[in-house]
């Protein structure tokens, strides 16, 4: 067993609460939240439907502000961004995979793999699109870099989504159900993939409510209505190859 | 028809021009599409990244609105429909009052017309019965001659229809007896031989000049010059030949519906000799004998400022010379002139914005389908915000869809707009005896394709802001 390095902790969220109004109701779905994630750790987010799971993967991938408490992404308290900022934060340093990949269906494969790098407002010329092939190839779809969506295979776009959920070299990718849409077999193959990202190096959250699934993660976080219940670390069990 | 030609050569520069920019456009539609994107190298400046996503917005517009081809094509519609009518409207309303203003025009601003006219009431029994006679006299002439300076040209005319022959073809003319100033006043164009001259009035000549039809008819092998044709009984020796001229649009010249092409010009001084001073005229199966001395004079006023006064001094002297009779009239064509310069803006302006209202509709239109795409297109837009589209690149996004479609559809409109305005002329005259004059008014042309594009900004901009108001989350959440 290798010697754990001490890691930099990339995403640390302090007293993290959500609220969300319903009309005259609220209703609490973070209640406080304290974690604190390491750099080029594999971590799953699980609990039942409400636990709060999405919810906290939202915030972590800036997509929403929590109602109060800090969310450190690096050195940097993004909690309190506007939405132009959190946009610049999500396109430079995050990378998405979803589970129903969200691939856009008018662009070829390796325009999707793009995409995140127009809206960094960067040029666009052949260099990065030599980056864009290289991660298709990376992810074994360099014969079909011109197809488009529809006529690629559930696995064949979510590698694509990987693919796009690297190009900006991200300090973060974020997973919600990457393998929901998948049969098991082709499951497998998404998760080594990951597992792969993360042995390079990658900083991997993902939400699951499968075990299988979680069990490629190295640490298990579960969510029970809005506040960590359980928070377990899995490199002594994980699997094999 | 002709009028329509006569347009063609100034109109081709348009039409080339226009094909040119839809040619440059449709070319580079193609392009963005199957290429895709610029490869442009070497140095990242602010300006260069902004120019680069405007580039990648607009590709990635054409991209959108090709996936939906049909969709785009009928959003267009109205904008298409808008364009080409303003166009086509504006031209057909341009022509027409053009026809009309160069019809005053020709009468020549300086001028004043004085006709005789039949007067429609009993005045004339108190005559005797056999003849009838009313209009303009010798004395008027004499009269209006001593108005001085203020005139520079007075040119009596005398008309009365007959037949005219030539061994044995023959054909109906309008003998029209004039002095040699009325060439000038007509602007004739000689097709050979001359006009009228001092002599042949003076001296009372048997010299006629022959309209192009007349002489096409008597003379479709022969020369007509100083060949003799018979008018009323007595021979005329042809001098001079008119070339063809276009007839108006029966405005109203000088006299109802101008058919100079029919006309024979003799001199007035032998018109009188020949035939005296009472014509016998056939109209409609009874035949009636008309004392007219001038039928029209026609005065050439110095200055376009002494014509109102000048037409208000001759109008108080017939009063006077007249009585009470009605069988004169004065025409001032300045004051048509001004009038129908005035009812053309007018009708020009009510005309642009009839069409323009089409192009509003248009406007509503492409709102109606940009709302509906936005809605389709949710879960599109959740996707790009979570990879880091601003809400400005989004609104960005969708206005230049909107833009790109109205724009393009300015631009088809503009061609079939041109093309209607050739090709409605041709099937009107296979209905309407009277052909539709049409002239191109670049102005539209240039108002109809601004008036695209701002519509496209103004009915996009709403679907757009409310594209980038959407929530990530609930976007993605979206079917």
């Amino acid at each position: 067993m290798k010697k754990p390095t001490p890691m930099a902790s990339i995403v640390r969220v302090i007293d993290l609460v959500k609220d969300y109004h319903m009309g005259t109701q609220t209703v609490h779905v973070l209640k406080g939240l304290n974690l604190s994630f390491e750099e080029g750790d594999f971590i799953a987010l699980m609990g039942p439907s409400g636990s709060g799971k999405s919810t906290l993967l939202n915030v972590l991938g800036c997509l929403d502000r929590p109602t109060s408490g800090a969310y450190f992404l690096g050195e940097v308290n993004v909690a309190k961004m506007d939405d132009d900022q959190l946009s610049e934060v999500r396109c430079t340093y995050l990378g998405f995979i979803f589970q129903s990949y969200n691939l856009l269906p008018q662009y070829t494969v390796v325009e999707n793999i793009e995409l995140p790098l127009l809206y960094q407002g960067i040029t666009l010329d052949q260099k990065t699109k030599d980056r864009c092939i290289d991660l298709a190839e990376m992810v074994g779809l360099g014969d079909r870099l011109d197809h488009r969506p529809l006529q690629l295979s559930g696995g064949q776009q979510q590698r694509v989504a990987i693919a796009r959920s690297l190009v900006n070299d991200p300090h973060l990718i974020l997973g919600d159900e990457p393998t929901g849409n998948l049969d098991s077999k082709t499951s497998v193959e998404i998760m080594q993939m990951l597992r792969n990202l993360n042995q390079a190096g990658k900083t991997i959250i993902m939400v699951t409510h499968e075990n299988d699934i979680a069990e490629w993660a190295r640490r298990v976080v579960r969510l029970r209505d809005g506040r960590v219940e359980s928070d377990i670390r899995n490199d002594t069990r994980g699997r094999v190859g | 028809m002709p009028s329509v030609l006569q347009n063609a050569s100034e109109s081709l520069w348009l039409i080339v021009g226009v094909a040119l920019v839809a040619i440059v456009v449709a070319a580079r539609v193609l392009w963005l599409i199957t290429v895709g994107r610029r490869v442009a190298g070497g140095v990242r400046t602010a300006r260069a990244a902004t120019f680069a996503k405007l580039q990648r917005s607009l590709s990635l517009a054409i991209k959108s609105l090709w996936l939906h081809k049909l969709r785009s094509f009928l959003s267009v519609l109205g904008i298409i429909i808008g364009t080409s009518s303003v166009i086509a409207l504006m031209a057909f309303g341009e022509g027409s009052m053009q026809d009309a203003l160069e019809d005053i025009k020709r009468q020549g601003a300086t001028n004043i017309m004085v006709r005789s006219v039949k007067p429609s009431d009993d005045s004339l029994t108190s005559q005797k019965s056999w003849v009838t006679a009313y209009g303009l006299t010798k004395r008027d002439l004499e009269r209006i001659s001593t108005f001085g300076d203020a005139i520079v040209r007075i040119v009596p005319l005398r008309v009365f229809p007959s037949e005219a022959r030539f061994r044995e073809r023959q054909v109906n003319a309008r003998v029209i007896g004039t002095v040699p100033d009325y060439a000038d006043v007509q602007k004739f164009e000689l097709a050979s031989g001359r006009f009228l001259t001092e002599a042949d009035d003076r001296d009372r000549k048997n010299v006629c000049i022959l309209g192009s039809e007349i002489a096409d008819k008597l003379f479709p092998f022969e020369n007509p010059l100083d060949r003799g044709i018979e008018v009323r009984g007595a021979e005329f020796i042809v001098v001079g030949v008119i070339r063809e001229r276009m007839p108006t649009g029966g405005s109203g010249g000088s006299q109802a519906a101008e058919e100079f092409n029919r006309d024979i010009y003799i001199a007035l001084n032998t018109s009188v000799d020949f035939f005296g001073e009472v014509i016998s005229v056939r109209t409609s199966g009874s035949r009636v004998n008309e004392k007219v001395q001038y039928n029209q004079i026609t005065i050439t006023v110095s200055n376009i400022d002494k014509v109102r006064p000048v037409g208000e001094a001759i109008k108080s002297l017939l009063k006077q010379e007249h009585g009470g009779k009605n069988d004169w009239v004065v025409t001032i064509p300045l004051d048509r002139l001004e009038e129908a310069e005035r009812a053309k803006t007018r009708f020009t302006t009510l005309m642009a914005m009839i069409a323009s209202i089409s192009l509003l509709v248009g406007g509503i239109g492409i709102m109606n389908i940009m709302l509906a795409t936005v809605t389709e297109r949710t879960r599109e837009i959740g996707i790009r915000r979570a990879l880091g589209a601003k809400q400005k690149d989004i609104t960005l996004q969708f206005l230049i869809e909107a833009v790109v479609q109205t724009t393009i559809g300015g631009l088809c409109g503009v061609v079939f707009g041109i093309a209607m305005v050739f090709t409605v002329p041709i099937v009107w005259e296979w209905f309407a005896p009277t052909p539709l004059p049409a002239k191109i008014h670049r102005l539209s042309i240039a108002i109809s394709l601004v008036f695209s594009v701002v519509v496209g900004v103004v009915f996009g901009l709403y679907p757009a802001w409310r594209a980038s108001r959407l929530d990530p989350i609930e976007a993605l959440r979206h079917d």
